[in-house]
């Protein structure tokens, strides 16, 4: 979060207004009719990532399961596709993920027409997008911005836990690694301090 | 249950996995010598065929790069350094967004490793290869450092840039004894091994405390039966080396630990007929510089290492005056170093075609002060007594002004050392001047209970 992004208000305000089109049923099966690939593709154009264009089947919804999840994709197309973020060219890696990954997590927690009727689930999907794509509201610092999202985003929440999870498990096996017996014995040094 | 508690024996194959039939050989002519001192311990250099690879392009490179930087403009691979520390290592990730200014950085201490070192440790390090280091706890912060077989043989490219710049290459390879390595401790880790990128010429780490040999004068024989192309110690076990009857032709002595004065650095050439490298080495960042007299002070030599000079504030002082030395960078892939202060005092000149390290200090400073009430840096007093061939000594203010000097391995000249502290503090100056024989405990130098001491 070391970039100021835009306004939060301006992006909640997008989300609320999303077109019919993004809230249209994404293709899955024979059943939907938005082919979720093509707008992730065209979004990556807009906002001049490189990459990414072959890793976008996963996109392509197979059956009902997958409507849910593409139907958040689409909103977070929806979201990126404002003029702030045109150009900024963000590491398409980043940015599939927010769609694929993110856009599950979500999905399982609501609906997407209660993420995009309640105002706090507005400001979750915009201080996620932010924050994945490495920006801050505009105003805000990175630690105030960290902070109303951990407090908002349970995702953002399960993710904190688990990263300090990983962290207190690596730096275990960091400890107990230097205290064996073969760390202990060290290894050829031409001088001693 | 975790199978990573498990800890199998380390087998020969683990300590040194390239090895052949003629370091073999070595290895049992080290450990089976009629005159052998008894081993403690076992270790070896735990070298793969890649890593002995790793290890000599990173003596290529140490050899011809240059190491240097414009005074207060910090070199131009520091920023993708400080990046990638907080990409990846969990106590530098705090450091995100990094200020526009080096200088803006915080600063660590030996403290902030002390507390727990595996937060300075980068997630892409491998577990199964580490190693440890320990070192003294003088500062009431003893360390467990983390580090990997590759630095530790890496420690040899920077002693071959120093032994280069008087112009010696090493040459001892396969059936020679390549280094030995002295301590003078009651419990000592001792034990044999072999060097892979010097083709397999010996290494024997020995401790000259009788204790651990069948008959004291054994030490003798066994270090001429060896014949080291080098010798490794500090001044207290190279002062025990002096009192041996031994004859040795080494091509140089390294010394460590510990400041090395002039007076023993003389006795020692002119014992031994070689120069004496009196490396500024530490275990946090392996050998930093080595001394030079004609230079003025201790050359840096490492072209990965950023010195800086700081203030007590963590300001960095103006070019030329005292402060105490932080380092960033380093090749301890398992411990890079950010304006990690080193508790050690020197000024910096870089106005010659190596950066030097001037007037050296192992410790914060201490003020002393003259019957006549003026204040003396500590740095006065090793002037003084650089002439003597001291081991180890320790001088002590009392908070009534009186002053304790305390001198490890007597060297009979008691009465100069008196003669030279009175015409430094004045001759009204109460002084006690205690000889303790030989001691296996590094000292602090300088300590003080007079107010104002610390400066």
């Amino acid at each position: 979060m070391d970039r100021e992004g835009p306004p939060l208000e301006s992006l909640t305000r997008r989300l609320a207004e999303t077109p019919e089109d993004f809230l249209a049923e994404p293709k899955c099966g024979k059943a939907g009719r938005i082919i979720v690939p093509a707008v992730v593709g065209d979004l990556l154009d807009l906002l001049g990532s490189d990459g990414g264009r072959e890793n976008l089947g996963r996109f392509a919804g197979k059956d009902a399961a997958d409507q849910r999840r593409l139907s958040v994709t689409l909103l977070f197309c929806w979201l990126l596709a404002d003029a702030s973020f045109r150009g900024t060219n963000p590491s398409s890696e980043i940015v599939l993920t927010l769609l694929d990954a993110t856009a599950a997590e979500l999905a399982g927690q609501a609906a997407p027409a209660k993420l995009l009727r309640d105002p706090d689930r507005r400001e979750e999907m915009v201080r996620l997008a932010l924050a994945r794509l490495g920006y801050r509201p505009a105003g805000e610092t990175a630690a105030q911005a960290q902070d109303r999202l951990s407090s908002i985003s349970s995702s953002e929440r399960a993710r904190v836990v688990q990263a300090a999870r990983a962290a207190e498990e690596r730096a275990r096996a960091v400890r107990e690694a230097l205290a064996r017996k073969a760390a202990e014995e060290s290894a050829d040094k031409w001088t001693r301090e | 249950m975790d199978t990573r508690m498990i800890d199998p024996e380390q087998t020969d194959e683990d300590r040194y996995p390239t090895l052949s039939v003629e370091g073999r050989r070595m290895l049992e002519f080290l450990r089976e010598h009629p005159h052998a001192p008894i081993f403690r311990n076992e270790s070896g250099n735990r070298l793969s065929a890649g890593d002995i690879e790793r290890v000599r392009a990173f003596e290529q490179e140490t050899r011809t790069a240059q190491v240097g930087w414009k005074p207060g403009v910090p070199p131009e691979w520091i920023w993708s350094f400080v990046e990638k520390c907080v990409a990846e290592v969990p106590w530098y990730r705090r450091y995100d967004p990094l200020p526009a200014a080096f200088e803006d950085l915080p600063v660590i201490s030996r403290a902030d490793l002390s507390r727990d070192v595996a937060q300075f440790v980068p997630d892409t390090v491998s577990v199964e290869r580490l190693v440890n280091y320990r070192t003294s706890g003088t500062t009431g912060h003893p360390l467990l450092l983390a580090s990997d077989p590759v630095v530790s043989a890496s420690y040899l490219a920077f002693h071959k840039r120093a032994l280069r710049r008087l112009g010696i290459e090493l040459q001892y390879g396969r059936g020679l004894v390549g280094v030995v390595l002295l301590g003078w401790q009651r419990k000592c880790f001792t034990y044999v091994s072999v060097t892979p990128t010097m083709d397999e010429s010996g290494l024997a780490k020995l401790n000259l405390h009788p204790d651990d040999w069948r008959a004291p004068e054994d030490r003798a024989s066994y270090l001429e039966a060896l014949a080291p192309e080098v010798i490794a110690g500090d001044p207290l076990s190279f002062s025990v080396l002096l009192d041996l009857n031994v004859g040795l032709q080494p091509r140089a002595l390294f010394s460590t630990s510990m400041a090395l004065l002039p007076g023993l650095r003389e006795r020692l050439e002119s014992r031994f007929g070689c120069p004496v490298l009196d490396f500024y080495s530490m275990n946090e960042a392996g050998p930093i510089a080595v001394a030079d007299p004609s230079a003025g002070g201790h050359v840096l030599l490492q072209h990965r290492l950023y010195v800086e000079i700081l203030d007590p504030e963590g300001k960095p002082v103006r070019p030329g005056e005292r402060g105490e030395v932080t380092l960033t960078g380093g090749f301890n892939f398992c411990l890079p170093l950010v304006r990690y202060r080193t508790g050690d005092q020197a000024s910096l000149d870089l106005s010659g075609r190596e950066p030097v390290l001037v007037g050296l200090q192992g410790r914060p400073p201490v003020r002393f002060r003259t019957k006549a009430g003026e204040w003396l840096n500590n740095i006065e007093v090793t002037h003084v007594l650089g002439k003597f061939a001291i081991a180890q000594y320790a001088l002590y203010q009392a908070a009534d002004g009186a002053l304790q000097m305390k001198i490890c391995g007597p060297r009979g000249d008691i009465t100069e050392i008196r003669k030279a502290l009175l015409a430094l503090f004045g001759p009204e100056q109460a002084l006690e001047i205690v000889t303790t024989g030989w001691v296996d405990e590094k000292w602090i130098q300088y300590t003080s209970d007079l107010p104002g001491a610390q400066p």
